[in-house]
């Protein structure tokens, strides 16, 4: 089949481990650039993994970190090695193609999700971590962003609150409190 | 007989037919949503079932294993974007079929073929996996480690991306595996003297990271990608047309379960390679491949869902994961108490029992939803992507954050996402990462006792694999991986086949 073939949707961005993204005979603006950081992040690691027992005996808690950490950074610097040598994608820069502002701005909302969680709790921070990311992405009215938002919520928080019992962190809403309420009134409605 | 009401279970409970039903009918819409995959349903499921029992925990996870496989087909054929991984070869030939008005005949087929590939994948599960766990009783630890090497190795060379790309990702996965405290001596392994990495990392968050996270930032790009509505008429194929492809999908099953068997290979390069020998053996298609050859369906539907049984092979004897989803099922088994590798068939036959019949009721579920409700399909397939990414990226959160209520877990799995993002973008694959770390704890045991066993020294360690024919198998098995990488490969090939390019140019005049 044509190794270039990667379904319609794709950008060389990898869709599956069977077609990974790339270019086999160019490099992507940035891939140089992350071949290096791996390489460095990995010498770190071996340096790391010497630490933890030396090379006292080869059954040591060390060893096969040392491995592993020494096969990275083997790895990592021929990557490096083989895409310093290949040319630049003529038609694609870091901003448009790899790093759009989009996935940085998602990245963002994700970052202030986890920061708000604890403290708002749940539900606000996903209905508003949700009408944000739906107006910002479907830039449509605010009624539809609204509906869709809060009506998607709704379904999500019965689901997992109650189908999977999953416990979320509360925070600002009396989410326990309601539940019962809800408890007590289908139990007096049974009754 | 034991084992025929194991079987059954499925069959006897309601609640766990009812789960597997759901399942199913879940999993041929997350395979179908571009976007949203098996992989990532099942790693952000293990968070939400971790307080149910295994049973049901595993139907829910079996069903949309089996339906995910499936699931992506459709989208595949109706708008030319594979659901799933799994799919991508079916979009070559399934979609110019539905330019031409044959949607509803390439959408049965397919679903009769998925079916057929499954059944053959669930029976070779059924028959070899007894066998296998038998055998595996005598597996040294030097085996085992051998194996996870293996595993981890293999996607790399399989796939159409770079080794050592797939051997950074691997290694990348067992490093990450080893964080924490080392489980025999207690010794802080990668910790930087932190006091969260002490229990090291959460698989599951680096798994929602990895596919859940990463894939949803991907699809940032394709929000305004507008589907093309496809008409759509009679679905169920006809007699002939199945046994015209019978012999076809009977050699793609077969290289679906053996693939799906291999460690670490998975559906989608399962479902690349049938294409491709449907490619070769196919001599005069009536309509030429690319342009919507039936072979060209028939090819990777099948091998993808044999794969689905293959892959459960390795998982349930020896506790090496077929796939990445098993890998996750792995972790899953892990959560629930359980440990998969020989002991689990012995000490609990019910459970691998259990399974197949699960996988046999996903599959017959599947081609029921498969045969119907395509006009419901049709409209949940069109749900605009703007709503979707945002909906994964809230149930990644609620994933990573539920198994320990963490959110230093919530952290790892964006660390992890972002990280994946790019290394999506720049080529490596993901499923070595997820396979090194659950086989990570495996593979630094097994070494250790094998090498505490010869008393340290390399050379009996060496000694002991030559004297044994499985770990010299296994042993030869990982270096030719290596040894295919190389320009020496090429050269000996060349020699041994003729010129590679005169035989190149040969095939290309065949195919046309």
């Amino acid at each position: 089949m044509d190794p270039e073939f990667r379904g319609d949707a794709d950008h060389h961005d990898g869709t599956s481990d069977a077609t990974p993204g790339g270019y086999p005979t160019q490099r992507r603006p940035g891939e140089l650039a992350f071949a290096l950081l791996l390489t460095l992040g990995s010498l770190c690691l071996l340096y790391n993994a010497y630490g933890i027992s030396g090379v006292e005996a080869l059954s040591a808690p060390g060893s096969v970190p040392m491995a592993t950490s020494l096969v990275m950074v083997i790895a990592a610097g021929l990557v490096a090695l083989r895409t310093a040598r290949l040319p630049l994608v003529a038609s694609e820069t870091l901003a448009k193609d790899i790093l759009p502002v989009m996935v940085i701005l998602f990245i963002g909302f994700l970052i202030a999700f986890g920061l708000l969680l604890k403290p708002l709790g749940f539900v606000p921070t996903a209905a508003l971590f949700l009408t944000v990311s739906i107006k910002v992405l479907a830039r449509k009215s605010w009624l539809y962003t609204f509906a869709v938002a809060l009506g998607s919520l709704a379904v999500i928080w019965v689901v997992f609150r109650v189908v999977f019992t999953v416990l979320l962190p509360a925070g600002i809403v009396p989410e326990a409190e309601f539940i019962q309420f809800f408890r007590s009134l289908l139990a007096g409605g049974a009754a | 007989m034991d084992a025929f009401w194991a079987f059954m279970t499925v069959f006897t409970q309601p609640q766990l037919f009812g789960l597997v039903a759901i399942g199913t009918f879940a999993g041929i819409y997350i395979g179908a949503i571009p976007g949203l995959s098996v992989t990532m349903a099942v790693s952000i499921l293990i968070s939400f079932t971790f307080s149910w029992d295994v049973y049901p925990a595993i139907s829910l996870m079996v069903g949309i294993y089996m339906g995910g496989v499936y699931g992506g087909s459709r989208t595949a054929i109706l708008l030319n974007i594979p659901g799933a991984p799994s799919a991508i070869a079916t979009a070559m030939d399934g979609y110019p079929m539905a330019q031409r008005g044959e949607a509803g005949q390439a959408i049965g087929v397919t679903t009769v073929m998925s079916f057929f590939g499954g059944l053959v994948g669930i029976i070779v599960l059924a028959v070899a996996a007894p066998f296998v766990a038998g055998f595996a009783l005598r597996f040294q630890p030097r085996d085992y480690m051998l194996l996870a090497l293996l595993g981890i190795l293999l996607v790399g060379s399989l796939s159409n991306g770079s080794l050592v790309k797939g051997i950074f990702a691997g290694a990348l996965g067992i490093a990450i595996g080893a964080v924490g405290r080392d489980p025999l001596t207690f010794t802080e392994r990668f910790t930087f003297d932190l006091k969260i990495m002490q229990g090291g990392i959460s698989f599951i968050a680096v798994m929602i990271g990895m596919f859940g996270v990463s894939e949803a930032l991907s699809q940032l790009r394709n929000v305004d990608k507008q589907a093309v509505r496809q008409k759509i008429d009679k679905i169920v194929p006809s007699f002939g047309t199945i046994r015209k492809y019978l012999p076809l999908s009977l050699q793609t099953s077969t290289i679906g379960v053996v693939i799906g068997a291999l460690p670490g290979t998975g559906g989608d390069i399962a479902a690349l390679l049938a294409y491709d020998h449907a490619k070769r053996v196919t001599k005069n298609p009536e309509t030429p491949f690319g342009q919507g050859a039936m072979e060209g369906l028939v090819a990777p539907e099948t091998a993808n869902n044999a794969a689905v049984g293959g892959a459960f092979i390795p998982m349930i004897t020896l506790g090496i994961p077929g796939d990445a989803v098993t890998a996750i099922m792995i972790g899953a088994l892990f959560i629930h108490g359980l440990n998969p590798g020989p002991m689990l068939m012995i000490d609990q036959p019910d459970m691998f029992w259990f399974i197949v019949g699960a996988l046999l009721t996903a599959n017959v579920f599947m081609l029921i939803f498969g045969l119907t409700g395509i006009k419901l399909f049709t409209r949940i397939v069109e749900m605009p992507r703007s709503v979707i990414i945002p909906l994964i990226l809230l149930l990644s959160v609620v994933g990573a954050y539920a198994v320990n209520n963490s959110i230093t877990d919530v952290y790892w799995m964006l660390i992890f996402g972002v990280f994946g993002y790019f290394m999506r973008h720049y080529g490596y694959p993901l499923g070595p990462v997820i396979l090194g770390v659950i086989l990570s704890r495996l593979l630094d045991e097994n070494w250790r006792r094998a090498i505490i066993s010869e008393r340290e020294d390399m050379g009996r360690f060496f000694g002991g694999i030559f004297g044994s024919p499985l770990s010299l198998v296994l042993f030869v098995s990982v270096i030719l991986i290596f040894v295919s990488q190389t320009p020496l490969w090429a050269h000996m090939k060349a020699r041994v086949f003729g010129q590679p390019g005169a035989h190149d140019h040969k095939a290309g005049i065949d195919r046309r």
